[in-house]
């Protein structure tokens, strides 16, 4: 559900960045969505389809790109990533020393407007 | 033409909720938002935390909910401020209507703001509302698979509380797993198990509540 406010605000932000260029029309907005943000894609674009109508992306397409959990694990000094969406000990060696490198991006990172 | 933007799509609430937790830290108060699924014990919690501590703290409630004023009656007899939001189908509560309702408060004469958020084990985790810390609550008859199926508020939580340990004769769920998988989400986690219908347990988590004010 809450998928609706993300959708709410990512509108928002990308109809201010718009204007801020003098541009009238967003024909596409592209988001770096992380596996561990807690935001199901298929959701996000539901609630985007239903809530730009009437907004200066009324004819935009949202483009998702899901970034996996990564990190670096410093008992074996190696970068990796997973399937999931949490990361419970280094894949590789099993240490639990690690920090987490990507994951729970929720961000715009670029719009194509007129 | 393509204009490129880095832009965090929660960025207006995330500044919200720096202007409550400066509203908040300016007055003395400690912040803490209550998060669990719907049944595990908020209000119950809140409760038997309030009983146990009016004596010596000052504290005051939010209750989130998507319609009712159940809780916030619940906790307004035991003579607290206490302010109900309605979020009118929203799943969480956000920054701004924390915002709303702060103004409400006798906030310099409070030490303590409980903000028991809507009751769901997924979006509250997103959203900051202003809080210190986030605190979540999870029944045992929830299961001991919730931690792994839900990560992300584990990993939020600085405690967990495992809220009905009174059931644990009667049912199969391992607190042992809950305990293990939490910290290995969150190995700085707090844990304390209680039972809100007996008083088991209440009296170690209001001690450490005592020690995040002191």
């Amino acid at each position: 559900m809450h998928e609706v406010s993300i959708a709410d605000s990512l509108l928002r932000i990308a109809g201010q960045e718009c204007g801020k260029g003098g541009f009238s029309t967003i024909e596409s907005i592209k988001v770096s969505i992380g596996r561990a943000s807690g935001v199901m894609p298929e959701a996000l674009l539901f609630a985007f389809d239903a809530m730009k109508a009437g907004t200066i992306a009324g004819g935009a397409s949202l483009v998702i790109e899901e970034v996996p959990v990564s990190g670096h694990c410093s008992d074996c000094a190696a970068d990796f990533s997973v399937e999931e969406a949490y990361v419970l000990c280094c894949p590789l060696c099993g240490g639990q020393a690690f920090t987490l490198c990507s994951g729970r991006e929720l961000h715009i990172t670029e719009l194509e407007v007129e | 033409m393509k204009l490129k933007v880095v832009s965090k799509i929660l960025d207006a609430n995330e500044r919200i909720a720096r202007e409550n937790e400066k509203l908040l830290q300016d007055a003395g108060v400690f912040a803490i938002n209550l998060m669990s699924s719907p049944g595990a014990g908020k209000t119950s919690l809140l409760e038997k935390t309030i009983r146990a501590l009016s004596g010596s703290l000052k504290i005051g409630v939010i209750e989130g909910d998507i319609a009712g004023t159940d809780d916030a009656e619940r906790i307004g007899a035991l003579d607290v401020p206490v302010v109900q939001i309605n979020t009118g189908g929203a799943c969480h509560l956000d920054a701004n209507m924390i915002n709303e309702v702060l103004q409400e408060f006798p906030l310099r004469d409070l030490d303590m703001l409980f903000i028991e958020n809507v009751g769901n084990l997924v979006c509250p985790a997103e959203f900051k509302v202003g809080e210190h810390i986030k605190v979540m609550i999870l029944s045992l008859a929830e299961g001991h698979d919730k931690p792994l199926k839900y990560p992300l508020m584990f990993q939020e939580s600085s405690a967990l509380i495992i809220n009905k340990m009174d059931l644990a004769p009667y049912i199969d769920a391992d607190p042992a797993k809950i305990r293990r998988d939490a910290l290995s989400l969150n190995p700085s986690m707090k844990i304390f198990d209680v039972s809100c219908r007996t008083g088991e347990g209440i009296d170690k988590w209001t001690s450490w509540l005592r020690t995040l004010i002191s």
